[in-house]
């Protein structure tokens, strides 16, 4: 039986109150535990943002869609030319938003999908976990350390499941990967050497003009300080944009660095330290450094973490007719153990280990690690269960706080000593001032 | 002058007693260097102008709005670069220089471009001096929000101070901006709710009719 999208969970409860115990097919987790889906229900999900990466999530989910995992209800986006794009691809009776708060204001939908700019993602995960929505939201998680704070905050006060979509975790060789370091065949691990090609410089840049038509700049910026609508400050772009995007360490680093963390039993720690250098563009809008050196000093254990722009990439090893191809050799990291190195490459949806990693048996007794079922469906299986998701809220947070201060520490050209528990930086108020920035009403925190 | 004579330059600027002339100096060779011709050159000169300091505010300030695109832009990160320069632990005399130059750039003469950058920088480095020459902003259309932002970010008694007043003077309209910025700042803003959560844009598009429903509907 079909049932209506816009049915929500409390009309019906109302309906199906005199007919209990009557089987019936349930678009979302209306029987279930309260707040908590139950095994076979279907989730009723809603896409924010519906370009780039959205638009992946968007085609991605049609296939838990047609195997009755999930119902699709609606799409939002502040660009009218990419949601009429998405409501086409989302299918017929799916509802078209663009003020994704008209999304939240639905009962039926038990979870959202968040693939706006960065800027937007706390926010937004803040708003929908506030309104009792279980939350996807790309990586990096944040922009600011307070945004983080107020994300886990929120989805622990409200009981909902967060997934980050550093999905580089729920990759199979990255559980090769953890797999092969946690039975420690690299030995003690004491250095973790991420590298990854410059970001880019505009070398066209072009002056402040009027938005694109069929854009609401307006909600486009959002929660940042307002500005003029300009070409190189928008779709994709927006990722070289210090206040936005944040560079490559904000967007590759969320990916490469969050299997550091993993790899290294890190999630819940932090640095002790953070010292970055760098270079800027010579002109144009972004401001995102090009070339980029940061060092991360942990402590108990002691390792260190650096993020090399470019560093030096270790070309990728050849592969057989196969093996699955390395196709973005250009980032990745070297584990440098006292017993040998490791390397990776890639680190988000194509993650390639070793083949000395992959090629590893576990002898009698190794330690196992968990392997993700996939991104979603881990996901899926933490708003169901209650279990944490391979990349939770605090964790995702943890990595981004990593990139964040990282570009802080550029920003401010000065090394930063970090107090992890206290998220404050240790005798520098300025500092202390960047890790949160106020932000437009009414789209705040 | 290359970019290492700038530097030490700015270096000599910052050193204790540093005269006029000297400041004068540096000041004129980093504007220059802002006007060059060369991305590089502009880029060296801002990159490295923190040490140069609160003397070169006011002239850079000047340049922000330099007709040639780029040159008001390495203008604008100049200045940046020496708010967050001066801005560093135990450099307390030189960050209250800067912030005393920024105030000025709050005058209704600064173009408006100039002052919105301003409060933003005094978000990040004013203190109990900066509050009372922001105020008056919050009655500026313009730059209201910029103003209440950058009170809201100044963590000093003084701000929550202005902004409990602000909020009694303002507009229908920018109450609830001002009471998000004093909650934000721990305070109880009774009758005010916040509107954070009410959805108010509409979309154009309709929801997507398969060509077969068309032609039904037809």
């Amino acid at each position: 039986m079909k049932q209506p999208r816009q049915l929500s969970r409390r009309t019906f409860l109302t309906a199906a109150g005199a007919a209990v115990g009557v089987p019936v097919l349930i678009p979302s987790g209306v029987l279930a535990a309260k707040d908590k889906p139950g095994a076979n229900d279907r989730l009723t999900v809603a896409f924010i943002g519906v370009g780039g990466m959205g638009g992946h999530h968007l085609r991605d989910m049609k296939r838990f869609e047609r195997s009755g995992e999930v119902a699709i209800a609606a799409v939002c986006d502040a660009d009218e030319m990419r949601l009429l794009k998405a409501a086409k691809t989302a299918g017929a009776g799916v509802m078209p938003y663009r003020d994704y708060r008209y999304i939240l204001e639905r009962d039926d939908i038990d979870a959202v999908v968040i693939a706006t700019p960065d800027h937007w993602h706390a926010v937004q995960t803040v708003h929908a976990c506030e309104s009792g929505k279980h939350v996807y939201v790309e990586k990096p998680a944040c922009c600011t350390i307070e945004e983080g704070q107020a994300m886990i905050a929120a989805a622990k006060n409200n009981k909902r499941s967060v997934q980050v979509g550093s999905q580089g975790r729920s990759q199979h060789e990255a559980y090769l990967a953890h797999r092969y370091l946690a039975n420690g065949a690299i030995g003690k691990v004491d250095t973790v050497t991420c590298f990854h090609y410059p970001s880019p410089a505009d070398t066209d840049p072009v002056p402040d003009s009027d938005p694109p038509h069929a854009l609401d700049w307006d909600l486009w910026l959002g929660p940042l300080r307002w500005r003029p609508y300009n070409a190189r400050y928008c779709h994709g772009v927006f990722r070289w944009l210090m206040e936005s995007g944040g560079g490559q360490i904000r967007d590759r680093g969320a990916h490469v660095m969050s299997c550091a963390m993993y790899w290294m039993n890190a999630d819940g720690t932090a640095p002790v330290s953070v010292e970055t250098t760098g270079t800027s563009p010579t002109k144009g809008l972004w401001d995102s450094c090009v070339n980029m050196n940061v060092t991360y000093t942990f402590k108990d254990p002691d390792w260190t973490l650096t993020w090399n722009q470019p560093g030096e990439p270790v070309p990728a090893e050849e592969r057989g007719e196969r093996e699955a191809k390395i196709s973005r050799p250009g980032y990745g990291a070297v584990y440098h153990g006292d017993k040998g190195t490791f390397v990776h490459w890639g680190g988000d949806g194509g993650t390639w280990a070793e083949r000395k990693c992959r090629e590893w048996e576990p002898p009698a007794g190794a330690v196992e690690v968990y392997e993700s079922p996939g991104h979603k469906e881990d996901w899926f299986n933490g708003i169901k269960t209650g279990a944490k998701t391979i990349m939770n809220i605090e964790a995702a947070v943890g990595v981004a706080d990593l990139c964040n201060l990282g570009n802080l520490s550029y920003i401010l050209g000065r090394k930063l000593e970090w107090d992890g528990a206290n998220k404050r930086v240790i005798g520098d108020e300025a500092a202390n001032r960047m890790l949160g920035r106020p932000q437009r009403h009414p789209y705040h925190l | 002058m290359s970019t290492s004579n700038l530097e030490r330059a700015a270096v000599g600027v910052a050193a204790a007693g540093a005269s006029a002339a000297e400041n004068n100096t540096a000041v004129d060779e980093l504007i220059a260097k802002i006007r060059d011709e060369s991305d590089q050159v502009r880029a060296d000169a801002w990159t490295n102008a923190g040490d140069v300091g609160a003397p070169a505010v006011k002239p850079l300030a000047a340049v922000m709005t330099d007709d040639a695109l780029e040159v008001a832009r390495a203008a604008k990160r100049a200045v940046w670069k020496i708010v967050r320069h001066s801005g560093r632990p135990g450099a307390d005399a030189e960050r209250t220089a800067v912030v005393d130059e920024l105030i000025a750039l709050l005058a209704d003469a600064q173009p408006g471009s100039v002052r919105r950058e301003v409060l933003w920088m005094l978000s990040e480095i004013g203190g109990d001096e900066a509050v009372d020459p922001i105020v008056p902003l919050l009655s500026n259309e313009e730059l209201r929000e910029n103003a209440r932002m950058a009170l809201e970010r100044i963590p000093v008694q003084k701000s929550i101070e202005a902004l409990k007043a602000g909020i009694d003077a303002a507009p229908k309209d920018f109450k609830l901006n001002i009471a998000q910025s004093l909650r934000k700042r721990g305070i109880k803003v009774p009758g005010l709710p916040c509107a954070k959560l009410t959805p108010a844009k509409q979309t154009h598009v309709k929801p997507y009719t398969p060509p077969e429903a068309k032609d039904e509907k037809e």
